[in-house]
């Protein structure tokens, strides 16, 4: 057996000022060219780990760490970060902040000019990196004017071109929508077939670890479980019981039964062909019709776009000639990729923005009558981000923001409050300072200010991304119950299963234009037209489609079962 | 959204060596503070507009245009209320005062101009390697750049907080001024948290890059002086020289202008 090329003893890191291990007695070895998916819930200490790995912690991050990292033989205590960067590099998931040059070939050549690269060197591996990630064309530009997807292939040329023996990535494409991710993924799958390169990646997307070698578990600053992929994506517990989102297929035929657990449509369609499984087409029509008929319940238009056009100054046409309804108790979803016009659609909705052509109505009145703030009453919007809003020292300040400004009287402001983080799940929390919370408790605190108004409408923008499955879970049920209880929930999105779960409706949109519109049940049956837009449905749902159904969820198929009911 | 300072033009000044852009952006400092009469600020002035119109940095001076409205109007007032002069034209207000007033505003508006001029056109790498060469240390010259850079990070995030607290109901177009200024807090404190989270990842994105890994280091892009810089190099000393010359032989002052 070869020496390990990473290795980590022991290892036990406090963050100061924290009471709790961050990690807590870490063993774990990385092999030559292998490629490690590390996963686990928020909190785990997967960026704590990844963080040790080219010396951060213990230099960077103020706290104290015992045991010992060890990469190909320099112990990391020992290296500044800069002389680590040699040997591994470090993909961050924040793509705006890990850039600072004006120009995406400067970009790529502060590492190596860094370590006083000749320059004829350092022009070969700008070429060499960026015609790998597929940047050459843009490598005059600056990366202010990169999407989010090009900014996170560019960090990774950047990092490469200091030809690191190890890659590093924290959460690469969480803020990514899915096109991008799918461009940065299909990189990571080059970069794993290198033997040259051995791969970390801190990852909440369970479809992409079926490229890794190995996985490993973390939970509250241990490892849970480390082992070969198809070990560990069939073990559905215990990934669901640590929060990890597991397959939809193995997830499926767990529940019918099977041992040998399918991960892969293909193999899916494969095992379901062996068992002789069928589908009750009886079924099948009856979850159809009960969705129709809730559907055509709601007739009451409540926003109305009529050839809504939007261009920003500077010439930008982002919108062009929308024309929809959306209905009073409606839990409508909003998907397609950045620039697709999505945000800029929502923010007509509570008059953030008016119709440059066109009209908006909410409650059959134009919004450019209403103006922002009366609007902002019934149509209340939750930014993506929580820290772009949250100023407040106490929860409870923040909730009550937006009641104090409407000039309620304290009493009814106590009450607003109250029941603003009843329904969030903060209730007792009043006094916590919000920026101690986690970020999905930031994102909670957030919603919660909005409720507080008492709007008809709820606008999410992104309200999962940056949490893990359990959090998106809860904050999704969440989103339900208040939809239940009778508010209109508009939300955009860009993970898939969360829309086919929890979404009625959805709107596709693509360059400014709503291409595809229906039941949520009808959009995933589209898949060109989805491809079209680049998105793609999740595993499950193109499994079933490979069966001929639309089948949403696991459970959903599982009911539908020939022989099920027996 | 375009919130870059610098504007990729490939103009004539874009193209010349940061070395003449900065030290040209000095000499013209030099050229603004000689005269106190603006009459004879007249030619460094429309050599600053020829700069402004050929980079297209008026764009730039455009986005900043209430400020510049705010700083020449309170300046008019300002400079005349602290001087004064023989021939009295009105109230407080004397034919001196009010061309040393004038000439003082141009001289702001001139020295922001240039400084916009040197940004506009010159990369934040170029000013940098610029400095450095020469003889400005490369971690000044990196200190300087960052926090350029922080510029259009942090117009952009304001925007997006401002739009997050006006859907909450924040009002920030009414109340007295007072008021006003205590509404800037739901503002403040999110860009502060984010401009602080963000460097935070800046730094460590610098370090696992190698920044101050050895003491030497490459500088990936290179200039060399052409023609065009040696002689745009020579005509801005030759200006400043008999600027300098004019001025000591006793032309451009204001006469009978006091000064408080």
């Amino acid at each position: 057996m070869t020496e390990p090329i990473v290795s980590l003893n022991d290892v036990i890191y406090r963050y100061r000022g924290q009471k709790t291990r961050a990690l807590d007695g870490i063993n774990l070895a990385l092999k030559r060219g292998e490629f490690m998916m590390l996963m686990g819930p928020s909190e785990a200490g997967k960026s704590t780990l990844a963080a040790t790995i080219n010396g951060l912690i213990p230099h960077f991050h103020m706290g104290g760490m015992k045991g010992e990292v060890i990469v190909m033989g320099r112990k990391t205590k020992d290296f500044s970060v800069a002389k680590m960067a040699e040997i591994v590099g470090m993909v961050f998931q924040d793509f705006e902040a890990q850039l600072f040059s004006t120009n995406v070939e400067l970009e790529v050549a502060f590492g190596p000019e860094n370590f006083a690269v000749d320059r004829k060197e350092i022009k070969a591996r700008i070429d060499e990196n960026l015609s790998y990630v597929g940047l050459e064309a843009a490598r005059n530009r600056p990366p202010s004017t990169l999407s989010g997807g090009q900014k996170q292939k560019l960090a990774i040329a950047s990092v490469l071109a200091l030809k690191p023996k190890i890659l590093v990535m924290d959460e690469p494409t969480t803020d990514l929508d899915p096109i991008s991710k799918m461009g940065v993924f299909e990189i990571t799958h080059r970069l794993c077939r290198r033997d040259d390169l051995t791969l970390l990646i801190v990852e909440h997307e369970t479809e992409e670890a079926l490229f890794a070698d190995r996985i490993a578990l973390m939970k509250d600053g241990k490892l849970i479980k480390v082992g070969p992929t198809r070990e560990i994506l069939s073990d559905v517990e215990l990934l669901e019981s640590l929060g990890v989102m597991p397959l939809g297929i193995p997830k499926f035929f767990k529940s019918v039964g099977v041992e040998d657990l399918p991960l892969t449509p293909d193999e899916g369609l494969q095992k379901f062909k062996d068992l002789n499984l069928k589908i009750s087409d009886h079924e099948y029509d009856q979850i159809t019709t009960v969705e129709q008929a809730a559907l055509a319940e709601m007739t009451e238009p409540l926003i109305q776009c009529r050839n809504l056009s939007h261009t920003y100054p500077g010439g930008v046409n982002a919108l062009k000639d929308v024309t929809l309804d959306i209905h009073k108790g409606e839990m409508v979803a909003i998907i397609g990729q950045n620039g697709s016009g999505k945000t800029t659609l929502a923010k007509h909705f509570n008059g953030l923005l008016e119709p440059t052509e066109g009209e908006v109505l909410v409650n059959d009145k134009p919004t450019r009558e209403q103006g922002i703030f009366k609007l902002g009453q019934s149509v209340g919007y939750v930014f993506q981000n929580p820290d772009h809003q949250i100023f407040s020292e106490k929860v409870f300040d923040e909730v009550a923001f937006s009641p104090k400004l409407r000039n309620f009287s304290e009493k009814e402001i106590n009450e607003r409050v109250t029941e603003a983080l009843e329904a969030v799940g903060l209730a007792g929390q009043e006094e916590e300072d919000p920026f101690t919370l986690t970020k999905s408790g930031r994102q909670r605190v957030a919603v919660a200010s909005v409720l507080a108004s008492n709007p008809d409408v709820l606008i999410l923008d992104e309200p999962t991304t940056g949490l893990d499955y359990s959090e998106q879970r809860s904050m999704m049920d969440m989103v339900r119950r208040l939809n239940q209880a009778g508010s209109t929930i508009i939300f955009i999105t860009h993970h898939m299963w969360v829309v086919a779960e929890y979404a009625k409706r959805g709107f596709v949109m693509k360059d400014g234009d709503i291409i595809l519109e229906g039941r949520t049940r009808e959009i995933f049956s589209q898949g060109d037209i989805l491809r079209e837009a680049f998105l793609r449905p999740p595993h499950f749902v193109e499994f079933s489609h490979r069966l001929g159904y639309t089948f949403l969820t696991p459970e959903e198929m599982l009911s539908c079962l020939e022989g099920a009911h027996d | 959204m375009d919130s870059e300072i610098y504007l990729d033009n490939n103009s004539f000044i874009h193209r010349l060596d940061p070395r003449v852009k900065i030290i040209i952006f000095l000499l013209t400092f030099v050229a603004i503070l000689l005269f106190e009469n603006p009459l004879w600020m007249l030619p460094i002035m429309v050599l600053i507009l020829i700069q402004l119109f050929v980079s297209g940095a008026v764009k730039n001076l455009r986005r900043i245009r209430y400020i510049l409205i705010v700083l020449t109007v309170s300046s008019l007032i300002l400079w005349n209320l602290f001087s004064t002069g023989e021939t009295q034209l009105f109230w407080r207000i004397s034919l001196e005062s009010m061309l040393f007033a004038i000439a003082r505003t141009m001289l702001m508006v001139l020295m922001i101009s240039t400084g916009m001029i040197l940004i506009s056109s010159t990369r934040n790498e170029e000013l940098i390697n610029g400095m450095i060469k020469l003889g400005m240390p490369y971690r000044v010259g990196f200190a300087i750049s960052t926090a350029l850079r922080l510029v259009p990070t942090i117009a952009s995030s304001t925007v997006t907080i401002s739009q997050a607290q006006r859907s909450r109901g924040l009002d920030l177009e009414s109340g007295s001024i007072f008021e006003r200024i205590k509404k800037f807090l739901p503002l403040l404190v999110p860009v502060f948290i984010s401009t602080i989270r963000s460097t935070n990842i800046f730094g460590m994105a610098l370090e696992s890059k190698g920044f101050g890994a050895r003491e030497d280091r490459t500088f990936y892009l290179e200039f060399t002086m052409g023609t065009a810089d040696y002689i745009v190099l020579t005509l801005s000393i030759l200006f400043v020289l008999a600027s300098i010359y004019f001025a000591i032989s006793g032309y451009g002052r204001i006469d009978g202008l006091i000064r408080f």
